[in-house]
């Protein structure tokens, strides 16, 4: 899928690296990507793939690439801006701020950006590379930046994952405000559970068409880490924002209770079939229902249980009294 | 290239809130807004290094709550003996020290360890057991336990303080507090001749061997 230039295949290294313009500073941006973002990127891909990519913009932009540099030098800057200018605001997620310039784009910023573009590809293509492609054209990157990722499109879902439990945190927290500065009512936690898990699923219904595939490639044994640890923390979010504040093994069966809710709606909503998805909103309702008579049987069992422990102690006294062997030490 | 992109891409782009540094990708919640129920503020979770936060809390929890039931079950057996406002007011002491955490676990928003239902029994039976060889095993059993305790402060202030001493001020003041009145019990212990009692050296060593795995235990799970 690699497309061919004069002078570079993408497995070879690239003559021209060291003619780009601004002489020294292309050079330093060649190595700021191989330096900076993760260590384990093996340096010379990561100084392959981005000249790829800068390449493939110049490509897009349509300069006629001579085999004289003099064009070399001229399309890069050109090509760089338009791409670089949206990334001001994007903070940088390697954690080695003090040593790239602001206008510079990371990796993970650029795979990001890829990522986010190829959602709207989604319905069409499902997650698969094709979508990622797609994704990368709309950019103005060559298909190849598809390379980048997986084949099976698991980064693209897991990004989707994370996009929709960030937005999910962001709602809530804003609801959290409202209700802090008085302008809303605080909700009763059945409530707040139902709204907040209606919202995280709607987020799936634009690509609810190819979410069964979606899910089975987030039960594939090697996404399991990075899906568990996904749906934990969202899972974790929506307890916090609901108030939960145990400190004992109810925060782990309060967690449990509302995953098990969770995966089971979006099963639900994956073969339904009613107007607005009134039957899965239906099955949630009555789960979450469950769990709140769950947990208030969960307490009257203790109760009881309490009240037979103490029946049992009175009947233990009566009968050290009985036998005499009440004494005091 | 994309089977080393695979996990570079994986440990970055969708970890959660373990990442070291600040800005992660995703934006972090509970930034510096009040819960609503109790008076506990949340922490802005941003800048703070969340893992071993996360480790320092949850064992303290898990090490208060222990200490907890170990003085419940000596004042089951020894309740009612001479040395038993001694114990129950090293119990009152502990139970201040388990709302701190509690309110500092709901903040820093940290997991309790999965064996808290273990430690609530083998507490009791530790602290009962103890007990029942009399107020000087009991007073050894507080002497080993409060040992233990300090010491793992003592760690817990050191990491602290290299890690960012003005970062985690209000947390280190109260690991020194607990640290100072866990050394107080551990002096009241030996003032009530722990070491009279027999074996009190095979013990003290089984008990502190005990912690040691606790800690390491609940730090982890």
């Amino acid at each position: 899928m690699a497309t061919r230039w004069p002078g570079a295949t993408p497995y070879s290294p690239i003559p021209a690296a060291k003619n780009l313009p601004g002489g020294g500073t292309g050079q330093e941006r060649e190595r700021k990507v191989v330096s900076k973002g993760n260590q384990q990127y093996p340096p010379l891909r990561a100084l392959q793939a981005s000249a790829v990519l800068r390449r493939a913009s110049d490509e897009h932009k349509k300069e006629p690439l001579a085999s004289s540099s003099q064009q070399h030098f001229d399309s890069p800057p050109a090509g760089h801006q338009p791409e670089q200018k949206p990334q001001g605001p994007h903070p940088s997620y390697t954690g080695q701020g003090g040593q790239e310039s602001e206008d510079y784009e990371s990796e993970e910023q650029l795979q990001h950006r890829i990522l986010t573009a190829a959602l709207e590809f989604v319905p069409e293509h499902g997650w698969t590379a094709e979508a990622i492609a797609e994704g990368a054209k709309t950019l103005g990157l060559s298909v190849a930046a598809a390379g980048m990722f997986r084949s099976d499109g698991s980064e693209l879902i897991l990004h989707f994952v994370s996009e929709c439990n960030s937005k999910l945190s962001e709602l809530l927290q804003k609801e959290q405000k409202l209700v802090q500065l008085g302008e809303a009512e605080k909700k009763p936690i059945d409530e707040f559970l139902r709204d907040a898990v209606e919202a995280r699923l709607r987020m799936l219904i634009p690509y609810i068409e190819k979410w069964p595939q979606a899910l089975s490639i987030l039960l594939l044994p090697r996404n399991i880490p990075s899906s568990l640890n996904l749906l934990t923390s969202m899972i974790d979010d929506i307890w916090h924002y609901a108030g939960d504040q145990s400190t004992d093994f109810n925060w782990y069966t309060r967690r449990a209770v509302l995953t098990g809710i969770y995966n089971t709606t979006e099963l639900v909503m994956m073969q339904d079939s009613s107007p607005g998805f009134e039957d899965t909103w239906r099955f949630l309702g009555n789960r979450v229902a469950d769990a709140m008579a769950m947990s208030s049987t969960a307490s009257q069992v203790q109760s009881t249980g309490e009240a037979v422990v103490q029946g049992l102690m009175g009947a233990a006294v009566t009968i050290k009294n009985l036998a005499g062997l009440n004494q005091r030490r | 290239m994309a089977a080393a992109a695979g996990p570079a891409v994986r440990c970055s782009l969708w970890q959660r809130r373990s990442l070291r540094c600040g800005p992660g990708p995703r934006p972090v919640p509970g930034g510096g807004a009040p819960l609503r129920l109790c008076s506990t503020q949340a922490v802005p979770q941003a800048g703070i290094n969340k893992p071993v936060i996360d480790r320092i809390i949850r064992v303290d929890h898990a090490g208060e709550f222990g200490a907890n039931r170990i003085y419940a079950g000596q004042m089951a057996v020894l309740g009612r003996s001479s040395v038993g406002p001694v114990i129950q007011q090293m119990w009152n002491q502990e139970k201040d020290h388990l709302k701190k955490f509690n309110e500092l676990m709901v903040a820093y928003r940290v997991r309790p360890t999965v064996l808290l239902p273990f430690w609530n029994v083998a507490g009791f039976v530790l602290g009962a057991g103890s007990a029942l060889l009399g107020k000087k095993g009991a007073m050894a059993c507080t002497v080993a336990v409060e040992e233990s305790i300090s010491e793992h402060y003592n760690n817990q202030i050191r990491t602290l303080i290299e890690e960012d001493p003005e970062k985690y001020k209000e947390l280190l003041q109260v690991i020194k507090q607990f640290r100072d009145e866990e050394q107080e019990h551990h002096d009241i212990g030996l003032e009530h001749d722990a070491e009279a009692t027999p074996a009190y050296s095979v013990l003290k060593t089984a008990i502190q061997l005990g912690c040691k795995a606790a800690i390491f235990l609940s730090e982890r799970i």
